[in-house]
């Protein structure tokens, strides 16, 4: 019953990062000795710390406020009952349906001052041009914001779920006790769903770490080259196709994947994230 | 979708208060109530404005798009138009792009569920050997993104000859962890374990089990699978960019990326300059990509909820 399961696991999550260890220890043009020099070819091209730069820069804006907005507006949300909730949630899911390729050519327009629908702002920031924005020093900020907007929404109406499994006897009592809305809200509603928003920051960090769609988008087609090799994917996948240098690629994936697999670790045996999911010891 | 098995305890097994206790909130009063309201409302507002242009957007010809008011409405015809105009890029292939991505998705969406339910079910009411490793490995596979596997994957595809074919990108993206978790924890969860023993007495073997009591009881979690694992590949867009080679084989997300890069519409320096894939055209195919997953977000949105904290149960 489990195995046709078990046959994607070992397909398509086991033996392709044995494969990549396997092929990340290879010869390749610039390192025709093979072995773990690959590792540290691919940690010193000139192009590691720019793009681990970047996307540490994109990582403090996205991560923080995605915490911040998502855990506040969640909270919000929960004061209103009735009627309008449901509205206001589905409004806060549209973004989710334009991710990848489309959140860019969204972006784009939103960004572009001659038709934007917020080119009044735009023009009043003294922004004329798509140039002005589509700079070097912004696109950290930029790419935070499509990936903010996409993810935030989504992300809210969890957490608004995740509020829903306080019980009402806590609150009453909190309230009886004098406690305001803002007293509540700051000090029993949010550390009740601490752990769930501990385990969206994993996660949302663990995505952020592998920022590829949007800066490539950009790069090969809408401002060429302005963000090329950007990310640490896109270099790994640089190293891939440009370069021809396999084992590079294979050893920067497997690197990013191993900060991934720490989170993924912390997130099962150091949280009661998954406490009764049958994981742990009994 | 409900279902009455789904009535009694939602997927993360917590019981969900319907509507708060009597409202008595006071918010500091009418001040902060407005304020509340202010931040809600212009957050909603500001979710929705992108769609909404996009949704315009094609109604208007280049130069409408450019000199009216980003709000207003051109005419429908302009739709017919722009999808006219997408037709004569390389002999129609977006039609192409969109026939794939229904096939490639409902392909995914099929053998990801199917897996999922089988697995989940094994994992939560037989007795199988190194439960507690496949389920520590299913949880790893699941907080990982995707995309970390994407080169490594394409390593692989390529060692065994499936590069630029339909099954390299319906393979890969129907290894679904976190549906089997969904699965596991609803079937451990929300039917009792009862059931299944009473089944088994009856001599019921394991597929009989699952095939006539857990399955008709599990509609709810049918739909919850295909939601997420329909709206992780319709969308999806460094996978199939990588594994696939020629353009009769991409889907829409891919093809997007092409026609970006074909046209002067984003960028004048792109392209052959008397191209007909202008603004509207290229507003018109991001629409393709993202209405259905909008209608299907919007039907589902209680499915989000559930889905995503379900690694949260109560023991």
């Amino acid at each position: 019953m489990i195995a046709p399961y078990l046959v994607l696991l070992i397909a398509f999550g086991i033996v392709p990062v044995i494969v990549a260890a396997i092929t990340s220890l290879e010869p390749s043009v610039i390192n025709p000795g093979g072995g773990p020099l690959n590792y540290l070819q691919a940690l010193q091209d000139f192009r590691f710390l720019p793009a681990l730069g970047n996307v540490g820069v994109f990582l403090l804006l996205y991560v923080p406020s995605m915490l911040i907005v998502v855990a506040l507006m969640s909270l919000l949300l929960d004061t209103v009952q009735g009627r309008w909730n449901v509205p206001l949630r589905l409004a806060y899911i549209v973004p989710a349906s334009l991710t990848g390729a489309t959140a860019v050519l969204v972006w784009y327009f939103l960004l572009e001052p001659t038709l934007s629908p917020y080119k009044d702002v735009l023009h009043a920031l003294g922004i004329t041009q798509g140039g002005q924005i589509w700079r070097a020093p912004n696109l950290a900020w930029i790419f935070a914001l499509m990936a903010f907007f996409t993810g935030a929404g989504n992300w809210i109406v969890v957490q608004y779920g995740s509020l829903q499994s306080i019980s009402d006897d806590i609150l009453e009592a909190a309230r009886i006790d004098g406690a305001n809305a803002w007293q509540i809200g700051w000090r029993i509603k949010l550390p009740l769903i601490q752990k769930y928003i501990v385990y969206m920051g994993i996660l949302v960090f663990a995505a952020g770490l592998q920022v590829f769609v949007e800066p490539q988008l950009i790069s090969s087609s809408v401002y060429p080259g302005l963000a090329s090799n950007w990310s640490l994917n896109q270099l790994s996948y640089s190293f891939a196709f440009q370069s021809n240098n396999l084992g590079g690629a294979a050893a920067l994936s497997l690197m990013l994947l191993i900060v991934c697999l720490i989170g993924a670790v912390f997130v099962i045996f150091k949280t009661d994230f998954f406490e009764g999911a049958g994981v742990k010891e009994k | 979708m409900t279902t009455s098995a789904m009535d009694p305890a939602t997927i993360s097994g917590r019981t969900v208060a319907r509507g708060h206790a009597p409202k008595k909130r006071s918010v500091g009063g009418t001040v902060g109530r407005t304020g509340v309201w202010i931040v809600l409302l212009v957050y909603a507002l500001v979710s929705i404005i992108p769609m909404i242009w996009l949704l315009i957007a094609p109604s208007k010809t280049a130069e409408q798009l450019n000199n009216q008011s980003p709000f207003s409405f051109g005419t429908f015809a302009n739709y017919g138009e722009a999808w006219n105009h997408l037709l004569t890029f390389q002999n129609g292939v977006i039609v192409q792009w969109l026939v794939n991505s229904v096939l490639y998705t409902v392909a995914i969406v099929a053998i990801a569920c199917i897996t999922a339910v089988l697995a989940g079910y094994a994992l939560a009411a037989t007795a199988i050997p190194l439960k507690r490793s496949l389920l520590i490995i299913t949880l790893v596979a699941m907080i990982i993104p995707p995309v970390a596997l994407v080169l490594p994957l394409f390593i692989e595809i390529s060692n065994v000859q499936l590069f630029d074919t339909p099954a390299a990108v319906i393979l890969t993206s129907s290894f679904y962890p976190f549906g089997v978790f969904l699965a596991y924890i609803y079937f451990s969860t929300s039917i009792p374990k009862d059931i299944y023993e009473a089944a088994r007495m009856d001599g019921a073997g394991e597929f009989a089990t699952l095939w006539r009591i857990a399955l008709p009881l599990s509609k709810g979690l049918f739909g919850m699978l295909a939601f997420f694992s329909f709206s992780a590949s319709w969308v999806n867009y460094f996978l199939p960019y990588v594994l696939l080679g020629s353009a009769e084989n991409f889907t829409l997300p891919v093809g997007l990326g092409v026609l970006f890069s074909s046209t002067p519409a984003l960028n004048p320096g792109n392209g052959a300059q008397q191209s007909v894939i202008g603004r509207p055209e290229i507003a018109l195919a991001g629409l393709l990509l993202a209405v259905p997953i909008l209608i299907v977000f919007l039907l589902s949105s209680r499915l989000l909820v559930r889905g995503v904290l379900a690694g949260s149960v109560k023991s």
